[in-house]
């Protein structure tokens, strides 16, 4: 049962809760693709304003990467899961990565794809493939690289080592750090939070913010301006800024 | 032409601009922006400024963002020239050849959090309150923010405060390095003078050459960055001798 190693654990309040513990005798490619499937379903869905990804008590994104692969396959691979991380930019709604256990290997680079990476006291993280003679695939060197810098990037993939929570916190990997067992609680309440904003310039945003990362000042800064001037075509903008001025909350559409 | 919205003192080489609107929050009106435009200009002329200071000391905040009763009438072509306004103001502060300080006195939110970022170095009061409110009005920031924010605190962070609109603390900031050094109100005016004039107290030219470099190389390439930087350093060092020991 595919669905297993990637299931919407619940759906209330337009926040989907996405488990994904994967196991330890399937694919790569199998967990993808059930992440791809999934996410994309609901990417799709109006109702739904918000997803975290998180891990349960079978862990996070668990799988196996077969040593006897080809080269061809080894490359499809990364091909293929290089595709599902840019998908999960491009959602167009806010994404979390709350984790409690470990979050390694595949399951890092899932969570490098999301908007930002919570954690409770007991996680860890770390590329540990490196004795099996992996590195990240999905594009997770360069994320990572681009969020904590390329020093810690080396140290953790050349060392395979895992880093505990308080040492992901210091050095930015995690945005927030909660007590032990509250990951997903308090997530849920930082996601319905962002919920009240509005979709639109959420969704504007978060595109605005990765395209013009990798370019020039210059060209980001046009970009951004020509999106800006497009949220005054929309009834958010509107309503966000009249509910300002009444003093009041604003009720968002997302158009 | 006096100024309305701000003021500006010279003191031991450094140059002064105070956001002074009047009201409890510096909003970034279009007449603000033009003061702030013509008072870089004043001071980036000015011979006896080494180094400029922007602030909204002693007042409650350092600069909190666009007039939201003056943008909620805005059509996509007004947006569009205020967005250019804007940027045009943040592009001077950053091609300015003099390094520039924000001390952040208080609240800075939207706008006035991209004004800060296009200061070369960010020092708070511990009563900081800084974010950017946008997601709740409605809109994203036009002022460069979408690209300066995650070069300065990382696209992760830099998502979250988007996101969330939330009112960010001193301590915050300094954690996800959108600011570099945190005083007490009580010291906080103290120290900036007293770090202000110790940069103003260098010589303005590899100041100004340092500041440059920098700013170029978040955008081009490892390689063609140490190809100017070799350039460059041969020219300033070369110089070196003769420079004035004032």
């Amino acid at each position: 049962m595919p669905e297993k190693l990637c299931t919407i654990q619940s759906r209330s309040n337009g926040i989907a809760i996405v488990a994904i513990p994967g196991s330890s005798d399937t694919s790569a490619r199998e967990l993808l693709e059930a992440i791809r499937r999934q996410t994309s379903a609901l990417a799709g869905k109006d109702d739904i304003n918000g997803l975290i990804f998180t891990s349960s008590e079978g862990g996070f994104c668990r799988c196996l990467i077969e040593s006897s692969s080809s080269v061809r396959d080894a490359g499809e691979l990364a091909s293929f899961g290089q595709q599902v991380a840019f998908s999960l930019e491009k959602t167009g709604k806010p994404c979390i990565t709350a984790v409690e256990g470990e979050c390694s290997g595949l399951g890092l680079e899932i969570a490098l794809a999301c908007d930002f990476i919570v954690a409770s006291q007991t996680a860890s993280f770390g590329f540990t493939g490196i004795a099996a003679g992996l590195i990240p695939f999905c594009g997770g060197s360069q994320r990572l690289a681009r969020l904590v810098g390329k020093s810690k990037t080396k140290e953790l993939i050349y060392s395979g080592d895992l880093i505990n929570a308080a040492e992901a916190y210091r050095i930015g990997l995690i945005n927030r750090l909660y007590s032990e067992g509250d990951a997903l609680t308090e997530t849920v309440k930082l996601l319905e939070h962002i919920c009240t904003r509005s979709p639109n310039a959420i969704r504007i945003g978060g595109e605005i913010v990765n395209a013009g990362y990798d370019i020039d000042l210059q060209t980001a800064c046009m970009l951004e301006r020509d999106a800006f001037a497009l949220c005054f075509a929309s009834f958010d903008q509107r309503e966000g800024m009249q509910a300002f001025l009444d003093k009041r909350t604003p009720q968002f559409k997302g158009e | 032409m006096p100024y309305k919205k701000l003021h500006i003192e010279v003191m031991n080489r450094v140059g002064y601009i105070l956001l002074e609107s009047g009201s409890r929050f510096n909003k970034l009106s279009i007449t603000t922006i033009r003061e702030l435009k013509r008072a870089f200009t004043q001071l980036e002329e000015d011979e006896a400024a080494h180094a400029i200071v922007l602030s909204g000391y002693p007042g409650e905040s350092f600069a909190a963002g666009a007039d939201i009763g003056q943008m909620v009438h805005f059509y996509p072509g007004d947006a569009l020239h205020f967005s250019e306004l804007g940027q045009s103001l943040f592009d001077q502060i950053e091609s300015c050849a003099k390094p520039v300080i924000a001390a952040l006195n208080g609240i800075t939110m939207g706008g006035g959090c991209d004004l800060s970022m296009s200061c070369d170095i960010r020092i708070a009061s511990e009563s900081l309150q800084i974010g950017h409110s946008g997601a709740k009005l409605g809109i994203i920031t036009g002022f460069c923010g979408t690209h300066k924010l995650p070069q300065i605190v990382g696209k992760n962070f830099a998502r979250e405060i988007f996101m969330t609109s939330e009112i960010y603390t001193a301590a915050e900031a300094l954690r996800m390095g959108l600011v570099d050094r945190v005083y007490q109100h009580n010291v906080f005016w103290q120290e900036v003078t007293a770090f202000a004039e110790r940069i103003a107290s260098h010589p303005l030219t590899p100041l100004s050459a340092a500041k440059r470099l920098i700013n170029t190389a978040v955008d081009i390439d490892l390689r063609s960055g140490c190809l100017l930087e070799r350039e460059t350093a041969t020219h300033i060092n070369s110089l070196q001798s003769f420079l004035p020991l004032i």
